[in-house]
């Protein structure tokens, strides 16, 4: 079982749901993204094209981040999730700086909040309560692999089923973003991929993301 | 990320920052301080000084401290130790540690029973081989991020062991001319040599690194012409070489002053840690998005 997702470029519209979701969520604080909408443009005048990428960790089957981590806390599960064991990492920094799709972020200041002077807002408390975050270490996509233990535990397939599928994925008001098993040949996210020509993202960078883009 | 504007995020080659900005620092001056550790170390088995070694052993213990503050978490360095099978900065730990344990006994055993002639050998034999360790692996840290080009090279390992050979020799130097030692004359020969080396590495990296990719070409010229000109230019270039060299000259002709000397030991150090800063603020990641 390898995890993995497939985006449609042409039909995200670049409405940063899936931003939202995310954070949501997993109660992140503020300057701290899981997921990213980048946006770009490709020639030139008249002949433009504009191009919207909604990129994460890509979940790589030979994952830089976790090789140069030299405490072992970024480790990758056997369904390919690539996640962060808070109490172990040090915070050297070695897996940003190795990471060539730049997913990562250090969620330095425990003490951030959305509205600085301001009480903390129902939401953030409630996160500081049911996921919270170490200070000092760094933090990433993990695929949501809480909703993903949890719905295969409730037999759920991640990927067809809500309730066992990441938080971006459901919320993508396009249905631009499709997740499922890639190691499955039967399952749908490999017939979109094959179908639809889905290509990962810098495959020149060789860590073989578990996502694809579909152009 | 609010001094990023959205189009420019990931379209434009981005400047690595968590290896330089605030915390980073300090990993950029732990790299310097093993470089001149394991080079001072080197320098000083070889002349046989063990004050040289002394030092050696404190800058050690300096690179070490370093890094701590660099860590968000000091408290589990430990834990660095842990996968040596693959990442370069628990490869490199160990090399610290080791260097550290084996230096300790050397200079225990060479101060308190040098006539135990046998376990000085091999203890300063394992000690260098650490020493030189501790010197490359910094290189090898920063050469395996294929993400960064400009760092990708098989040159950096070199180039920072000879940096540090050279900022080490200049220690040794300081060293000698503050106990009137007679091998100062075979020492300068050495730092000539290992001076005019660091010129042409340099020379080799930069024009080697233009070839690599675009994001490693706009680096080199930052380096040599944008916002990093002044640190390449008067840090490594004036300070590393053209001053040291200039001196080591003037000292091949005539009699040296030792003002003159030590003008030149200064220079190399900050030269030393002036290329690492160098280096590291020069690293940029090659953009996600296509631009053209």
């Amino acid at each position: 079982m390898r995890w993995g997702m497939a985006i449609e470029l042409k039909r995200c519209v670049g409405c940063n749901e899936c931003v939202l979701a995310c954070k949501a969520e997993h109660f992140l604080p503020p300057d701290i993204f899981w997921n990213r909408v980048l946006i770009g443009e490709k020639g030139k005048y008249p002949n433009v094209t504009k191009l919207i990428y909604n990129v994460r960790c890509n979940q790589c089957a030979d994952p830089a981040c976790v090789k140069v981590c030299p405490t072992g806390a970024t480790q990758q599960r056997e369904d390919g999730i690539v996640w962060i064991d808070d109490t172990k990492c040090v915070g050297c920094r070695y897996c940003m700086v190795a990471c060539p799709y730049q997913m990562r972020s250090m969620y330095e200041d425990g003490n951030a909040q959305y509205f600085p002077g301001q009480e903390l807002t129902e939401h953030e408390k409630i996160g500081k309560v049911l996921y919270p975050h170490t200070p000092g270490v760094v933090t990433k996509c993990v695929f949501c692999k809480e909703r993903i233990d949890a719905g295969l535990a409730a037999g759920l397939t991640p990927g067809v089923d809500r309730e066992a599928t990441p938080a971006c994925v459901i919320s993508c008001p396009t249905k631009a973003i499709h997740f499922g098993d890639l190691d499955d040949p039967n399952s749908e996210i490999n017939r979109i991929i094959k179908e639809k020509h889905g290509h990962p993202f810098h495959p020149e960078f060789d860590t073989q993301p578990s996502i694809s883009f579909i152009d | 990320m609010e001094s990023v504007k959205p189009y420019d995020f990931m379209v434009k080659p981005q400047q690595q920052k968590d290896w330089i900005d605030g915390r980073g620092n300090f990993i950029a001056f732990a790299f310097f301080l093993g470089g001149i550790s394991g080079g001072l170390f080197l320098a000083s088995a070889y002349f046989d000084n063990l004050l040289g070694m002394f030092i050696s052993w404190l800058l050690a213990g300096a690179m070490g401290l370093s890094y701590m503050i660099h860590l968000t978490h000091p408290m589990r360095f430990w834990r660095m130790l842990m996968k040596p099978k693959t990442s370069w900065i628990a490869r490199g730990f160990s090399f610290i540690m080791l260097f550290v344990g084996f230096t300790t006994l050397l200079l225990i055993i060479r101060q308190w029973a040098p006539d135990a002639t046998g376990a000085i050998v091999t203890l300063k034999v394992l000690a260098g081989i650490f020493a030189f360790a501790q010197s490359i692996y910094t290189g090898f840290a920063v050469s395996y991020v294929s993400a960064i080009k400009v760092w990708n090279s098989a040159i950096v390992p070199v180039l920072f062991v000879t940096c540090g050979l050279t900022g080490g020799l200049a220690i040794l130097l300081a060293v000698m001319m503050g106990q009137d030692s007679g091998d100062i004359v075979a020492l300068e020969n050495i730092i000539r040599v290992v001076l005019i080396a660091l010129a042409v590495i340099i020379g080799v990296y930069l024009w080697n690194t233009t070839y690599s990719s675009a994001a490693a070409r706009e680096a080199v010229k930052r380096l040599i012409g944008g916002s990093l000109a002044p640190l390449f230019w008067i840090g490594v270039f004036l300070f590393g070489i053209i001053i040291p060299v200039a001196i080591s000259i003037i000292t091949y002709f005539t009699e040296a002053s030792s003002g003159l000397l030590i003008t030149a030991v200064v220079s190399e150090i900050i030269g030393g840690l002036a290329l690492r800063f160098a280096v590291l603020k020069a690293g940029m990641y090659t953009p996600l998005l296509p631009a053209d």
